[in-house]
């Protein structure tokens, strides 16, 4: 291991998560969700009618649908209050759109993604950087060789502004349309903030891209779009990291991801979510996927008090494929309900999902998925893999996967395993000089190996950073 | 059902007809009339639902047209060997009044949802299967017909410390009915303490029939209880097979097998709860779907916060023979005590290619080749099954549907 990722082993992951700014914003709307609050956020930015008015309708969806409670086993929602919540916070910023240099942004703000790592973080190992705070994006960059090939990384109320055609054909349109569920039509009525990716045709983005989203203020709910577009045999890796300090008092997020992969592209989505365990993380993802092409989801899921995420893959092109790797990990009051879920519409489609949870301590983890094969998507296949491993009997491991086939000539297979850390193998790590903590957090280390190694190296010493910290001090 | 009404046909009288006809003790009438009062607030059994889809339309059931209460008819047979007592339910009342109001709704809640109410408000025949300590019966069968529009059944198994029993029950159709017909079977089993039950279920009714089951046993310390369920006929069906494990090691398998045609559709299920230490439970189904037909299934695995050292395995694979046929399958792994070895999986599927090619290859006709793979699809189910009569007719049956 190089010299660097040991300074980052050895630095005190807690304390560079959990540190608190002061709340200072230019801009924020009161508590709870109104027309009014709604028309209030597109004027702040300035927002075009059109957008405007899927807002509106967006509301009308979110106050019509029921919230879900009927789902077997979910988490409980009834402590999320929209009235509570914050939806809009616009940080003290001199420039909107985010700056493209550190230096220009306020000390606080700066000296948050110091401590999160990020600046250095993009000058070893990224193509472009995204950074959001609150409400807001307040820093965006990218390596100039990749908007020369006519790469598109920007803060997605930029692109509202800059590239209405694109952003109006594809904006909650025919991907994850508010209707979708409660929580999407939420999002497409306060959304603020975000990605906007665009790769044209045969482009490969040889390094990552990041967006770092953090919420500051107590109360508060986070609400970003992220839209990609991937044209025919692009390439690109887009990473998304996650984090809040802790209240007392709940915290939203309810993120927005639309991906589309086009024809022989490739896309992968890895985030880290290590938000505060106050923090309700609802997301709605989902990729759709023309023929030939390939959409990867690498999540890790360690944060938040209740998550509820699945992200989907629709393939729609003959030859597309899916592959999704999950890790979950629960301790203490948290609730982690995570999946996925695979739409095979075509023929010669295929999509892997490996799930890997720990749950600990009187957490909850539930790996909840779905597979549909529809008619005529003859010679696909699915293979799907639910690994949980548990450490004490206070914690829960539920599987719940759903499997729909409508299609003869397919290969289907689901296996699922769920069982407590093997004393043999303990035993052994320790008859080679381990202690007991250590024999086991490298057991789960390796258990999550799947995981990290699709990461790139920073991302992968974070997560098991991330991981040892749960652990510590607690292993029975 | 919530909000909806009562089918005309049905009131307090009809329930008091049945009860006075049997001349059935007091306790019974008030659970009919108890289980008949609780319709109006039950729900249906819960059908899986995922976005835009429901697995299993139960609502369609229209009881008005397929319940006639009083006019239920079935011929039934009952064998058994000596020293078990197999009677019919009317007959139970009388040779063993306590058994059966102890062990009547012990397992099964006649209120659980509207479809539990409704047969323990309206069954008219069934049977007690009763073995008392130390004896060991094998091959009790119980033979049913049923011929009439509806008919709604109660079967109690008792068994005592260290008895062991092996049980076929059958159901098919008899005399013609026109139209839609609806067939409810209610199956309680309690295992004492070191006994064993093997639980063979056939269920071969004609297409017009819908028909409901569900199967629920308590399984005491080192008790053992294995059921098999064959589903071939029917329209719909709807079984629920559940094992309670409630004594330190317990054990149960649940094996089952279908094989649907035309526009068939399945809904079967396998529950087990590991409720207590060293517990053991092994759920195997396999189906095959041809035409149109569509299978739904779920298994649900529910290890308890105090079922420490459990060992629990599920297996569901389904064939595909038909591009028109649909195949739906949830299993469930709910945990809570980490001390657990537990697995499940599930695969969907066609007739393994290879094993075609290398049969054709060694000159059997394409046709039969097929057939021959489906009866070894069912091999693993056909080798659980202890009563020997049960297995041949299952097989029987299924190289029928293959003809």
């Amino acid at each position: 291991m190089s010299s660097e990722q040991d300074h980052l082993k050895e630095t005190d992951t807690e304390a560079r998560f959990d540190f608190k700014k002061e709340e200072s914003s230019a801009f924020q709307t009161d508590k709870g969700l109104t027309e009014e609050t709604v028309r209030v956020i597109s004027e702040d930015k300035d927002e075009p009618e059109w957008m405007l008015n899927r807002r509106l309708r967006a509301l009308k969806q979110f106050q019509k649908m029921p919230m879900p409670t009927d789902w077997p086993g979910q988490p409980d929602l009834s402590e999320v209050d929209i009235a509570e919540i914050v939806p809009y916070i616009r940080p003290d910023v001199d420039v909107r759109a985010g700056v493209d240099d550190w230096t220009e942004l306020p000390d606080e703000i700066k000296d948050t993604f110091d401590k999160l790592g990020i600046p250095e973080a993009e000058k070893n190992a990224l193509s472009g950087v995204g950074a959001q705070y609150e409400s807001e994006v307040v820093y965006q960059n990218m390596q100039e060789r990749w908007e020369e090939k006519g790469v598109i990384f920007m803060n997605m109320d930029k692109a509202v502004q800059e590239h209405p055609d694109i952003v109006r054909e594809y904006f909650m349109t025919k991907c994850v349309p508010p209707s979708d569920n409660k929580f999407a039509a939420l999002h497409g009525a306060v959304w603020s903030g975000g990605s906007f990716v665009y790769v044209p045709e045969d482009v490969t983005v040889e390094m990552p891209v990041q967006a770092y989203f953090r919420m500051n203020s107590e109360g508060m709910g986070q609400f970003e779009h992220t839209l990609i577009v991937a044209e025919d045999g692009a390439e690109v890796h887009y990473i998304e990291g996650c984090s809040a300090p802790k209240y007392s008092a709940f915290n939203l997020h309810s993120g927005g991801v639309e991906v589309f992969v086009g024809e022989d592209a490739h896309v992968q989505y890895s985030t880290v979510q290590n938000w505060s365990k106050n923090t309700y993380n609802l997301n709605t993802k989902r990729a759709i996927v023309e023929a030939g092409g390939r959409m990867e989801w690498i999540s890790g899921s360690m944060g938040s008090k209740a998550t509820m995420l699945y992200p989907s893959t629709v393939l729609k092109g003959p030859g597309a494929s899916d592959n999704h790797i999950t890790i979950a990990f629960a301790g203490e009051g948290q609730n982690i309900d995570t999946g996925a879920k695979v739409y095979h519409n075509a023929p010669n489609t295929k999509s892997t999902i490996e799930s890997k949870s720990i749950s600990k301590d009187g957490g909850r983890t539930n790996y909840r998925g779905l597979v549909h094969i529809a008619d005529g998507a003859s010679d696909s296949s699915t293979s799907v893999e639910c690994d949980a491993l548990m450490f004490d009997n206070e914690s829960t491991s539920d599987t719940m996967p759903y499997m729909e086939i409508n299609e003869s000539k397919v290969d289907v297979a689901h296996e699922a395993t769920v069982g407590k850390i093997g004393d043999e193998d303990v035993f052994y790590l320790q008859s080679r000089g381990l202690d007991d903590d250590d024999a086991k957090q490298m057991i789960v280390s390796g258990f999550i190996e799947p995981i990290t190694e699709e990461l790139p190296i920073e991302y992968a010493v974070e997560l098991n950073r991330l991981v040892e910290l749960e652990m510590e001090g607690s292993l029975g | 059902m919530s909000g909806a009404q009562l089918p005309a046909n049905l009131s307090a009288e009809t329930v008091r007809e049945i009860s006075e006809q049997r001349e059935e003790p007091e306790w019974l009438l008030e659970a009919r009339l108890d289980a008949l009062d609780a319709l109006e607030t039950l729900d249906l059994p819960d059908v899986i639902q995922t976005p835009g889809r429901r697995w299993t339309n139960l609502e369609a059931l229209d009881f008005e047209t397929l319940v006639d209460p009083l006019e239920q008819v079935d011929e039934t047979e009952r064998t058994a060997d000596e020293g078990v007592e197999v009677l019919t339910f009317t007959e139970a009342l009388d040779a063993h009044p306590d058994v059966v109001e102890s062990a009547f709704g012990s397992t099964i809640d006649p209120q659980e949802n509207y479809l539990t109410a409704l047969s323990a408000a309206l069954f008219t025949t069934g049977t007690v299967v009763y073995v008392p300590e130390g004896v060991d019966a094998e091959d009790v069968t119980i033979r049913a017909e049923m011929n009439s529009r509806s008919l709604f059944s109660h079967t109690l198994v008792v068994t005592e410390e260290s008895a062991s029993v092996t049980i076929l029950e059958s159901i098919e159709s008899g005399a013609d009915v026109e139209g839609s017909r609806y067939f409810s079977n209610l199956v309680e089993i309690d295992a004492g303490e070191n006994s064993y039950v093997q639980y063979g279920s056939l269920q071969n009714l004609n297409e017009d029939t819908y028909s409901y089951s569900l199967k629920r046993a308590d399984v005491g310390t080192y008790a053992t209880v294995n059921w098999i369920e064959g589903n071939l006929g029917s329209r719909l069906t709807r079984s629920d097979v559940e094992s309670e494990l409630n004594g330190d090691a317990a054990e149960t398998k649940i094996v089952g097998a279908f094989f649907g045609h035309d526009d068939q559709h399945f809904d079967v299920n396998a529950r087990v709860w590991h409720n207590a230490e060293h517990t053991t439970a092994d759920l195997v189904t396999r189906g095959v779907l041809d035409d149109e037909a569509r299978s739904v299934y779920e298994g649900v695995q529910d290890v308890g916060r105090d079922a420490w050292d459990t060992n629990s395995y599920q297996r569901e694979n389904t064939l595909m023979l038909s591009d028109e046929s649909e195949a739906d399958a949830s299993p469930k792994l709910i945990i809570q005590n980490h001390d657990t070895e537990a697995s499940h999986s599930a695969t969907v599927g066609q007739v393994d290619q290879e094993d075609l090619f290398y049969m054709i290859s060694r000159s059997i006709p394409p046709q039969r080749a097929r057939n021959m793979l489906v009866e070894g699809f069912f091999v693993p189910v056909l080798e659980e099954i202890e009563v020997e009569e049960f297995r041949d007719d299952l097989e029987a049956l299924i190289a029928a549907r293959l003809q």
